[in-house]
């Protein structure tokens, strides 16, 4: 490990955050209108003019290119540096990684980072009923995987926590606490998509979708959009009391694939937060709350186990002692996680983060004291990953 | 024959000797000729060596289930009379790892771990669809 990664503690900092509100969007909300809206929230919330923002990194949906472009025009920035990540679900902390070495490397100042999503209401208008049905014709050639009627990205999810119950005794109930916990979570956040307190039995008797999941323990389809601003540090000193600094920051790949290894239980979380953590000068025990990219129940317990929150295998015990709830060892997912405040791709669990190192909460839902948040993106079937440590302090 | 109604594979440049074999009742994966690594799914290149210099070698056909999923929903019409169907991936015993169907077993006693063999189920002229049955152990 580089004994180099000590000098960016600190350095960086996200100095403003916006998000469209209210749960569920329109069916007439158009991607482009919800960056619009959290981009605006954002800038104003960081006090900079939009002349200063001279960096743009953004994560566009599958099907588009170059997407970084066509959102800069849209919001007539003047960015030396832009681009768009693609590392599917940890796009969102990878865009806050690259704003902080393209700000090492001199190559801008303020740097706005956001996506939005509007697959729900694209599904809707399409008249159809499942997110697989609109995978375009040129993805479904190909070979290994429809031919064997293997579909969907919760099957990918599933081969992961039959191996994880197979090896360790995870129960369903483990992961039916997984979503009590974090709907009750949601229940005091107006912006979740799903706020209706449910019960482990209500888990264990939804429909099953694909073994071992039922449909409560997979994240639904969400519209909406989320954008932070990055800065270096001395920048946000001035505003001080809007600003969440970057302690620690990695980003590990299994890229060896979800089949490969241990990978479809064992996320790349192991290497990343080591990483992450080295760099802030922390570990486990100085976090004060998570926020697991979830793309299913079984995602957030892998997590607690790979970021150190308890021993490999013992995640789901964990979660059922309650350590994840409030005024546990370590709340987790303390919005709702993507499972019910919504899946916009892990940009609001960046914003979660933030806004609990802020203090900034309503009391029900603030964790007291929150001095430091852990914030992960997981994504590409899994393989991506990547790290946030976010203060309240500067070290 | 009925129509065959399920997605179908399009063989790459690659991967067309894999189907051609299974077309002819065969298990085959590429091995390197000079790290003697046995590979899965097909590329031009040794991921262990990177030497380019492979050939096709039939394998045992004997593996287990390293870990499956059951579908008890209809994504594709053409697996309407299928769930629940068990998708699984084998760990062969020569070592890599292939997705596939577990076949001729309740799903629901399907496990990890359990020693499974290949079969082959035709699907058109063309493609022949390797998929595995349970198997003593």
């Amino acid at each position: 490990m580089s004994t180099t990664l000590s000098r960016s503690r600190g350095r960086f900092a996200i100095i403003g955050v916006g998000n469209t509100e209210g749960g569920v969007m329109p069916l007439s909300s158009t991607g482009d209108a919800m960056f619009a809206e959290a981009a605006i929230k954002a800038i104003k919330d960081a006090g900079v003019d939009k002349a200063e923002i001279n960096g743009l990194v953004t994560h566009g949906t599958e099907e588009e290119r170059v997407h970084h472009q066509r959102i800069g025009a849209m919001l007539g920035l003047d960015a030396n540096f832009s681009t768009s990540v693609d590392n599917g679900g940890a796009s969102q902390v990878a865009s806050i990684i690259t704003a902080c070495m393209a700000i090492d490397a001199g190559l801008c100042d303020v740097v706005l980072c956001g996506y939005s999503a509007d697959y729900r209401a694209k599904i809707q208008r399409a008249g159809k009923k499942q997110a697989v049905q609109l995978v375009p014709e040129s993805m479904l050639a190909g070979q290994f995987r429809y031919e064997f009627g293997y579909f969907g990205e919760m099957a990918s999810y599933a081969f992961g926590a039959t191996r994880h119950m197979h090896l360790f005794g995870t129960t369903r109930e483990d992961f039916a606490n997984v979503a009590v916990t974090q709907r009750d979570y949601a229940s005091r956040n107006p912006n979740a998509q799903y706020r209706k307190p449910i019960t482990v039995e209500e888990h264990l008797n939804a429909r099953q979708i694909v073994d071992p999941f039922g449909l409560l323990d997979c994240c639904p389809v969400t519209d909406g959009a989320g954008a932070v601003i990055v800065a270096r540090a001395d920048r946000a000193q001035n505003i001080a009391k809007k600003t969440a600094y970057i302690l620690g920051y990695g980003i590990a790949n299994n890229i060896d694939g979800l089949f490969a290894g241990n990978n479809m239980f064992q996320t790349a979380g192991v290497a990343s937060s080591k990483t992450a953590y080295e760099m802030a000068g922390i570990t486990a025990s100085d976090v004060d709350t998570a926020q697991f990219y979830d793309t299913t129940t079984a995602q957030t317990i892998m997590q607690l186990e790979d970021y150190g929150f308890c021993k490999k295998g013992e995640g789901g015990p964990f979660v059922s002692s309650g350590a994840t709830g409030p005024g546990g060892i370590i709340p987790t997912n303390t919005a709702g996680g993507l499972l019910s405040e919504g899946h916009v791709a892990g940009m609001w669990h960046i914003l979660e983060g933030v806004r609990q190192v802020r203090q900034s909460h309503p009391p029900e839902r603030q964790i007291p004291n929150a001095e430091i948040a852990v914030i992960s993106g997981n994504g590409g079937n899994s393989v991506c990953h990547g790290s946030l440590v976010l203060s309240r302090n500067p070290s | 024959m009925n129509e065959y109604t399920k997605p179908l594979p399009t063989p790459t440049a690659d991967s067309q000797p894999f189907w051609d074999a299974c077309r002819d009742e065969k298990l085959t994966c590429q091995r390197c000729d000079d790290c003697k690594t046995a590979r899965f799914p097909p590329h031009h290149v040794c991921p262990n060596c990177l030497s380019v210099n492979s050939h096709w070698e039939e394998m045992s056909g004997k593996g287990s289930v390293f870990s499956f999923t059951v579908f008890r929903r209809v994504y594709d019409p053409g697996f309407a009379d299928e769930v629940p169907y068990v998708v699984a991936l084998i760990e062969l015993e020569e070592g890599p790892r292939m997705l596939s169907n577990v076949v001729s077993i309740d799903p629901d006693k399907v496990v990890c771990g359990m020693p499974v063999k290949v079969v082959f189920e035709k699907a058109t002229q063309e493609i022949t669809l390797p998929k595995f049955e349970p198997a003593e152990s």
